[in-house]
């Protein structure tokens, strides 16, 4: 009998560290910041509700999210309209870019070692480390001894159209801030797209070649209607995680503008809903813990309804292998 | 000898087509890329000269720029931490995030891919929908709790509750991925190890771990490399500049050095990106595995 | 050596019925073939032997012990896995030293019962390779190898030649059994197919959907089938079936389907008779002679199509909107749309109940 107990226990036990481990960083965060965003809690009360959670000194309020629904808080609308254009932009960069980029690598490009070098370089965005990536970022963009407007003039761009600074001055900072999270993206999609490219049968790129069909008729009616599936998850997998990135943004632009972060990404119009999230919560002079809790649970909540409605439509198995092929 | 076939001669359609084709893929694949390479290059060839022209060409070769390998960094009157100690605790998070992780998702691993148990489906749902909880977005009251058990500006404390937290945060993903190296055993193997006259752990630990020990290894890659360059747990909770990490100190340093001195931004960020070039260099089939089958961004 | 009794093992995978009440005596050092489609629970039967799944009903017995309780490693058998199995990461010496190393035997013990096996299978040039440099016939040696090495008690075969090339699987064939008998092993080997079911078998077990189907030595199964499945399973081409009724007319018996009528041995008609009316009608390809014109009690038809083996042809005669096929030597030229007629082997027909598909003569 004690045998058969634990032989049912003993996944469980296995287990055990990961749910502890699992609890500690995601549920037990997620529950708090569901209490937090109905509090006023901030710098003046924050050492009272550490000492003791049940403190007079935090009251419960909805007063957060009158701040955000009714606009008294005017921020909230840019950030809104800046999210929107920062998703879309790099959504559209990650799936349709990345999908023209992988046709063109792993199949217009017939060389294994060039087709092996552009997959290694394109991932190159996506393996160098963040504050690395930022570092060459702010040395690239440097209107002195940078790059960037070098190759722009030698492309042929006038002079008048190049900013002073592609950190601070709007749309620039706006297209610099699409282009660096682009190029992270379009790695991702690379990766998976050309992992579903290569496991499409070659018998069935040989029949089309059979039948008459140019390769660019084979990527148009082959290649691209059986990615379906994988653009998909590609698209919706990367709209979760675009909604709550924001680290690329506050390394540049924190690092570029001397750390005080939350002005420079407002005057450069790329505040994104989660840094102004982040920035209300920890930037100097704010320290406001509950709206700053208020504004990452709209992300949690769009997040929650987003990937449930990804369950529906692919369910889990299908959301399990992306790069598989339906014929 | 064989007779020559008369080829139909190509017509100028199918030439134009495959130039079209080549012009094409450049366009796409490779002018995008200048600028990637063009970084890289920088960062290799600024860090070992004085001034550059047009940040590519170097002029004159000098180890002066790694001079805060050997002497502390000032700007001005403030004097930056020596390099060393921030490498140390740079060095303990991401070991510490590695074994943590290493552990933890060794064991969950093994039991989601291998064990029957109730809720096995839902658990593995459950893993996945983590996603959609945005990690980072969880800050605040991540440092609500870090306050709560004492460990906010407690030094190494700190410190350690970061890697609990950072380890904790990347677990379902490594665990997602062993799994997956555990899933490629076929069970006959298992099963002929136990005809054999293994006992079940003894099968486990001859036959099944020397096999998954490259998915080992990749996770313990993953989350070292992961745990390097974590900036921002350590960005937001650490306070104090002894206790800095490298990301973070390079962070501060960018603002302060990008109109004076890119020489020695350089030379630090070539210095932090060593264990990244050398991971990468040698298992690089290993981690491609992992960044095509594990889901991360 | 050992005998091996299934009492009536029965294994079930939650609502799915892998095995129902099986019922085997399989005999000292004797070879017998589990046989039967994918699926039909042969694989599964084998894992019970080797104590890999435990049944949900029912007794496992090596001699007289009750072994279904018993871990694996306490049973001492050999097994051979259709993927073959072999550890990735020892070499092929490691992997046939294994089980001894598992037993603690003695080194230069090991050293020599490895190099004996080797020999025995020749594959003495192979032992420092590691399984991913040996070819497929090479890998299924080493395989066999480390299954013998610890002189089991029984040895188990799991589809062990299905993944060699045809030509490398006739020889396997004979050389497993010559092995066999050589080494006296008790045999269970499992597989789909009844060429290598039939040439290697003492005894052969057909299964389908979980249930024994009949337990005979292969001449029997193909002389006496015990029903319409194994009748039908065994013999390539397969048996023809042509359902129909019989009828007594002035003490005579008839086999009357829809197209023709045919008169039976009086003993045999009686039997049939005296169970059932609704029957079956079974006879091999090769049972049956082909005539260019009409004599009594024979069956009329077309001739459909000729497909040439070589040394026999089958012809494919259309009876009415019924083929049956024909194997015979090549003879009078037959063309597509030519009448001929059947003249059936009486003794060597089949019938079977319609209802319950079983064998009457």
């Amino acid at each position: 009998m004690a045998l058969k107990i634990s032989r049912k226990m003993l996944p469980w036990i296995f287990l055990a560290p990961m749910l502890m481990m699992i609890i500690f960083s995601w549920i037990a965060p997620v529950l708090l910041t569901v209490y937090l965003g109905f509090t006023d809690l901030s710098s003046k009360n924050f050492l009272d509700f550490i000492r003791n959670f049940f403190t007079e000194n935090v009251h419960l309020t909805l007063e957060n999210f009158e701040k955000i629904f009714f606009a008294k808080d005017p921020y909230v609308v840019e950030a809104l309209t800046i999210t929107a254009i920062y998703v879309v932009s790099v959504l559209s960069i990650n799936a349709i870019f990345a999908l023209v980029l992988s046709i063109a690598i792993a199949y217009f490009v017939r060389n294994e070692i060039v087709s092996m070098l552009l997959r290694v370089s394109w991932l190159i965005p996506r393996i160098m480390p963040g504050i690395i990536y930022a570092l060459v970022w702010n040395w690239f963009i440097d209107p002195k001894y940078g790059l960037l407007n070098t190759l722009l003039k030698f492309a042929g761009v006038p002079e008048a159209l190049l900013p002073e600074s592609w950190l601070l001055s709007p749309p620039y900072s706006q297209i610099l801030m699409i282009v660096v999270n682009g190029y992270v993206g379009a790695s991702f999609g690379m990766i998976i797209y050309t992992a579903a490219i290569k496991s499409i049968p070659t018998d069935i790129i040989n029949a089309a070649l059979v039948d008459g069909a140019s390769d660019f008729q084979i990527a148009r009616h082959i290649i691209v209607p059986l990615l379906k599936w994988p653009m998909l998850f590609v698209i919706s997998w990367q709209t979760l995680s675009l909604l709550s990135s924001y680290e690329y943004i506050l390394m540049i632009w924190g690092s570029g503008g001397g750390g005080g972060y939350a002005g420079i990404a407002r005057a450069a119009k790329v505040m994104v809903w989660s840094l102004y999230s982040y920035s209300k919560a920890f930037a100097a002079e704010e320290h406001l813990y509950g709206y700053a809790s208020a504004l990452s649970l709209i992300l949690v909540i769009v997040g929650v309804v987003l990937i449930i409605t990804y369950f529906k439509i692919f369910g889990f198995r299908r959301l399990m292998e992306p790069s598989r092929i339906e014929v | 000898m064989r007779k020559k076939l008369k080829m139909p001669s190509i017509g100028g359609k199918t030439i134009i087509l495959n130039v079209v084709k080549y012009l094409l893929a450049i366009i796409i694949a490779v002018i995008p890329l200048i600028p990637v390479w063009s970084m890289l290059l920088w960062l290799a060839v600024q860090s070992f000269s004085g001034r550059v022209i047009l940040g590519i060409i170097p002029s004159e070769v000098t180890f002066k720029n790694w001079r805060f390998l050997w002497s502390p960094i000032k700007m001005g009157l403030k004097e930056y931490p020596n390099i060393w100690p921030v490498t140390l605790n740079t060095l303990f998070l991401a070991l510490g995030v590695t074994g943590l992780v290493v552990f933890v998702s060794t064991l969950g691993g093994y039991a989601l891919s291998r064990m029957e148990f109730k809720g096995r489906m839902e658990l593995m749902q459950f893993i996945i929908a983590l996603h959609a909880f945005p990690s980072i977005i969880l800050l605040i009251a991540l440092f609500v709790i870090l306050n709560n058990l004492g460990l906010y500006g407690k030094g190494y404390m700190t410190l350690v509750g970061i890697i609990l937290i950072k380890a904790g945060l990347e677990i379902p993903m490594a665990t997602w991925i062993i799994k997956g190296f555990f899933d490629a055993i076929p069970w006959d193997l298992e099963w002929a190890a136990l005809v054999d006259g293994c006992t079940r752990w003894k099968a486990w630990r001859t036959v099944i771990l020397p096999l998954v020990l490259p998915g080992i290894g990749a996770i313990s890659i993953f989350s070292f490399l992961s745990g390097w360059s974590e900036f921002l747990l350590v960005f937001t909770y650490v306070e104090d500049e002894a206790y800095y990490t490298l990301p973070v100190l390079i962070y501060h340093m960018i603002g302060e050095f990008k109109f004076i001195d890119w020489g020695m931004l350089a030379a630090l960020g070539l210095f932090f990106t060593i264990p990244t070039i050398i991971f990468f260099s040698t298992s690089q089939k290993l981690l491609l595995r992992i960044y095509v089958g594990g889901i991360k961004r | 050596m050992v005998k091996v009794i299934l009492d009536n093992v029965s294994k079930f995978f939650g609502k799915v019925k892998a095995v129902i009440d099986l019922n085997l005596r399989i005999g000292d050092g004797e070879f017998v073939a589990l046989l039967g489609p994918s699926g039909c629970g042969k694989t599964t039967t084998l894992l019970m032997v080797a104590g890999i799944y435990k049944p949900t009903k029912g007794k496992i017995l090596f001699d007289d012990k009750d072994v279904t309780k018993l871990p694996p490693r306490d049973r001492n058998v050999g097994m051979v896995f259709q993927s073959y199995a072999l550890y990735p990461h020892m070499s092929v010496y490691d992997n046939i030293a294994f089980p001894l190393r598992l037993k603690k035997v003695p080194r230069n013990e090991i050293d020599r019962k490895v190099k004996q096996v080797a020999k025995l299978l020749r594959i003495e040039e192979l032992l420092h390779r590691k399984p991913s440099q040996l070819s497929g016939g090479q890998q299924q040696r080493v395989a066999l190898g480390r299954a013998l090495v610890k002189e089991p008690d029984v040895l188990l075969l799991d589809e062990p030649l299905s993944n060699l090339d045809a030509k490398l699987r006739v020889v396997m064939r004979a050389e497993l059994k010559r092995l066999q008998k050589e080494l006296k092993i008790t045999t269970i080997y499992v597989t789909h197919d009844q060429v290598e079911a039939m040439s290697m078998a003492d005894r052969i077990a057909v299964m389908n959907a979980g249930k024994l189907q009949q337990y005979a030595p292969p001449t029997e199964l193909y002389n006496k089938p015990a029903n319409l499945f194994v009748a039908g399973f065994i013999g390539a081409p397969p048996m023809n079936f042509i359902e129909g009724l019989i009828k007594e007319i002035n003490g005579e018996y008839y086999f009357d389907s829809e197209y023709f009528k045919l008169k039976l041995v009086n003993e045999i008609g009686e039997i049939i008779a005296s169970k059932t009316s609704e029957t079956i009608m079974g006879f091999r390809p090769e049972n049956a002679k082909i005539i260019l014109e009409e004599k009594p009690n024979t069956i009329q038809g077309k001739v459909y199509v000729v497909e040439p083996l070589g040394k026999d042809i089958i012809v494919n005669i259309k009876i009415g909107d019924m083929i049956v096929k024909i194997l015979t030597r090549p003879g009078a030229e037959l063309t597509p749309g030519q009448n001929i007629w059947l003249q059936l082997d009486m003794k060597k027909i089949h019938f079977f109940e319609k209802q319950t598909g079983k064998a009457i003569i």
